[in-house]
């Protein structure tokens, strides 16, 4: 019951949240040198072309006026229509969305499947040669630009080796397995080696603890240590990252879907920015704040399953 | 066997034609089209690809200059201007099938020149009804316009079927336009192809328009192949990588610093297209910075220097790798008509440049901004490059960085010193170029601020001569006054750098910018 009050009072107090969002973001956009009008006709229309055209997307209306417009037609679940790709902006970001999010969730999966098992390993190893490479080789990991990572993937894996396709997404759930994993990879090494370094602080820390020395001492398996106390106490810290890692990860298609020519929303976003598309920004901001939200709630939650004496209040 | 289909068979078995036919080509672009229509077509992903969709009355022959006929088998144009008479072949159809009228002709010309549908109707601003009889079509014309052929050959007269329209989804034109391309099934168009495939940002799909007019060198109808499939891919690196994995056929805007490459690669045929592309930098030429400082390029002299102490064949190393040539006309590419000039303008004459600005008197020191294109190497490699050929001048360049949209925010309120620029031609006629870059009225002499009498009413009277000499003489003083004026600064002409797997024949990009897949074939 508790939990239930929590999440609808987490979900009452998005409201101010985007509400914030939408006037921020609706300020920075205007505050944007550059006109959408000239992003449609091109910097070669003329003055009079220019009007016609704010005036049909209302551009010539006071901030206000289109500021309340933006706000009374989000509340009615009409975002407005995309200038740049002529069509209704909810149905443009729901055509993309769903490859942004496998992509994400993808990514996600592949940052714990690499940090978790080279975690434990550099931790039960601490100061001895693999702990020293696996940071090394994380750290690395770290300071390079995804997009680099990326090129580098494609250049080898997929052009010269031809392991994995160069660019697209797949039909199929096992093709998009296939046609995604070289950018989900991309997109996972930076998370990894955060998720990586604080996991394996996380396990020294609960290795040395008392209790754990107590279990040792008593006598329990080391599997049994580990699994019970070590991982369930080092992963709260970790879910946390994890949480606002998303963020971090969203951004990140930004970058790869460009490089790896996958259509999310990412990409779109770009493509919106480029174009001042304000519908189009507007909306997938929304949709941003929206999915982080989201997150921040689950890991939240989660984050109270683990650990029972955090409360949720 | 019949005797016909034995015929079929021999005629496609003989080595003599030999014309490979079917196959789907794969080209990779680097953004994809929003609407393809031949009236709403701005951007021009959009543009190039209308000719493939919709064929126009008249087309531009092969050396992208001389007018030849199109679905208009035959033309004639009043000596005084005052109309043109086309006459229809028989027996066009539209892709989907049905008959192309003379009325689906006069619904798409009228729909062309509506100004409150088409942004490009100014281009047909002189025509002042479309009438028709039989097979014959009469533009009669409000006033002469010398250049009213080459607009017939334009992407935005191609013909649309009205039945179509019709019957399209929607209360307005633009809704039915949308829905007809949203559909991505009928066709609508005469060209060579008809959409039959897309999907926003990732794909989209061509397929042959079996009732094409035009015959290939086998007597048969072309297109030669069964469809092109486009993906969209905006990264110049993997647009590149995916051609050498073989995941497409082709890829465009191939980034100069890779064409060595490429060109060194045997499966690989690198093509540079002579286009009507030049690149240049506007320079604020107003008497006051916007904010309102004294201007030192004002002084023609200092803009003529800057040309002068600007190594155009050093820049077309750096930043082409060689792929490009300086601009010989300062209003236009080389291949576009009338363009007068053939040596380079300003060749490099650093002690010219000098003597210039001390005439001028600029001040030692003189600080100037250029603005160019965050993310752009090019850009970057310019700015680098005229910082140091610059500086025995005694400027100091500093650089600002934006984005497209600024960079045109800017252009339009003058709040630059000089900025990079570039320009395709739509039309094959200069008019269009030259009212944009030098024409007062029309975009303020490319946001420079110039202006010039003499000039302005050359281009005035240009727009109605239709003596082709007199024109012609029009322009080449055009082209001189403008040289002397500078109110750019002169860069190159780059060509379009398009690699196709050595598989792929026939294709070409028009110096227009416009791809062209009819006569293309891919042998697998």
């Amino acid at each position: 019951m508790a939990t239930l009050q929590y999440i609808l009072k987490r979900l009452l107090l998005m409201i101010p949240t985007f509400l914030l969002v939408m006037i921020i973001i609706f300020m920075l956009v205007r505050l944007l040198p550059g006109d959408p009008a000239i992003a449609i006709a091109g910097d070669r229309a003329s003055d009079a072309d220019l009007a016609a055209i704010r005036e049909r997307l209302g551009l010539n209306q006071s901030l206000w006026v289109q500021f309340w417009q933006f706000v009374s037609n989000t509340l009615q679940g009409d975002l407005g229509r995309s200038i740049l790709m002529r069509a209704p902006v909810i149905e443009v970001i729901s055509n993309r969305l769903p490859t942004t999010l496998f992509l994400t969730i993808y990514a996600v999966l592949l940052s714990l499947l690499i940090a978790g098992p080279l975690a434990f390993v550099a931790a039960l190893n601490r100061g001895r040669w693999p702990d020293a490479l696996i940071r090394t080789v994380f750290q690395i990991g770290l300071s390079m630009p995804v997009f680099y990572i990326g090129l580098i993937l494609l250049t080898f894996l997929a052009a010269q080796l031809r392991w994995f396709p160069v660019g697209g997404y797949g039909e199929t759930f096992g093709e998009r397995l296939y046609h995604l994993f070289l950018p989900a990879v991309a997109v996972a090494l930076y998370t990894s080696a955060i998720i990586m370094r604080n996991l394996r602080s996380a396990i020294i820390e609960v290795v040395d603890a008392e209790y754990v020395q107590f279990a040792r001492a008593k006598g329990l398996p080391t599997r049994q240590i580990l699994g019970r106390h070590v991982l369930r106490n080092a992963l709260i810290s970790t879910v946390t990252l994890l949480g606002l890692s998303i963020g971090n990860l969203m951004s990140g298609t930004l970058v790869t879907e460009t490089v790896f020519a996958v259509p999310g929303v990412g990409r779109l976003m770009l493509e919106a920015i480029f174009a001042r598309d304000y519908p189009l920004i507007q909306g997938l901001t929304l949709t941003f704040a929206l999915l982080v939200s989201v997150v921040f709630l689950l890991t939240d939650l989660v984050q109270s399953m683990l650990d029972p004496r955090m409360r949720l209040t | 066997m019949t005797f016909a289909a034995a015929l079929l068979a021999t005629a496609t078995a003989l080595p003599a034609i030999g014309q490979e036919r079917g196959g789907i080509l794969n080209f990779a672009r680097y953004d994809g089209s929003n609407l393809i229509d031949p009236i709403y077509a701005e951007r021009n992903p959009d543009i190039w690809m209308v000719s493939s969709l919709f064929d126009t009355l008249l087309r531009i022959d092969a050396d992208g200059r001389t007018i030849v006929p199109g679905l208009a088998e035959s033309f004639e144009a009043a000596e005084d201007g005052s109309a043109v008479t086309l006459t229809l072949r028989e027996g066009l159809t539209f892709s989907d099938g049905t008959a192309l009228t003379p009325e689906d002709v006069a619904f798409s010309l009228d729909r062309a020149r509506n100004p409150d549908l088409s942004p490009w109707a100014g281009l047909l601003g002189n025509i002042d009804s479309v009438t028709h009889d039989g097979n014959r079509i009469t533009l009669a014309m409000k006033a002469p316009d010398p250049t009213i052929l080459s607009m017939l050959a334009t992407f935005t007269t191609g013909i649309v079927s009205k039945a179509a329209f019709d019957a399209a989804a929607g209360d307005s034109d633009q809704e039915k336009s949308a829905a007809i391309f949203a559909q991505a099934s009928a066709g609508v168009g005469s060209g060579p192809f008809y959409l039959c495939g897309f999907e926003q940002g990732t794909s989209m799909d061509f397929c042959a328009n079996t009732h094409y007019w035009r015959d290939g060198a086998d007597g048969a109808p072309l297109p030669y192949l069964e469809g092109v499939h486009f993906e969209i891919i905006p990264d110049d690196a993997t647009r590149v990588l995916k051609l050498q994995a073989g995941e497409v056929d082709a890829a465009e805007f191939i980034p100069f610093s890779r064409v060595a490459e490429l060109e060194a690669d045997p499966t690989i045929n690198m093509n540079l297209f002579p286009s009507t592309r030049i690149i240049y930098a506007p320079i604020n030429s107003r008497a006051t910075r916007a904010d309102g400082s004294p201007n030192p390029l004002t002084d023609p002299k200092v803009r003529q220097a800057l040309n002068y102490a600007t190594n155009k064949e050093a820049l077309i190393g750096l930043v082409l790798q060689g792929a490009g040539k300086p601009m010989t006309s300062p209003l236009m590419a080389a291949a576009t008509q009338l363009s007068t000039q053939t040596d380079p303008l300003y060749g490099y004459d650093i002690e010219k440049a000098k003597a210039l600005v001390e005439e001028a008197g600029l001040a030692p020191g003189t600080e100037i901004t250029f603005t160019t294109l965050a993310g752009s190497a090019d850009d970057g490699t310019i700015f680098a490059a005229l910082q140091q050929m610059w500086a025995p001048l005694g400027i100091k360049l500093s650089v600002e960085q934006v984005d497209n949209a600024t960079r045109g925010a800017k252009n339009r309120s003058g709040e630059f010193d000089i900025h990079t620029y570039g320009w395709v031609n739509d039309v094959n006629d200069p008019s269009q170029v030259v009212g944009w870059l030098g024409y007062t009225p029309t975009a303020n002499a490319v946001g420079t601020g110039w202006e010039d009498a003499t000039f302005n009413s050359l281009f005035e009277a240009s727009a109605s001569e239709m003596n082709p000499e007199t024109r012609a003489d029009q322009y080449a003083q055009m082209q001189q006054i403008y040289a002397e004026a500078a109110p750019l600064l002169f860069l190159y002409e780059t060509p379009f750098a398009v690699a196709v797997s050595d598989a792929v024949e026939g294709y070409v990009q028009t110096p227009l910018g416009n791809n062209q897949f009819d006569e293309a074939t891919v042998s697998r």
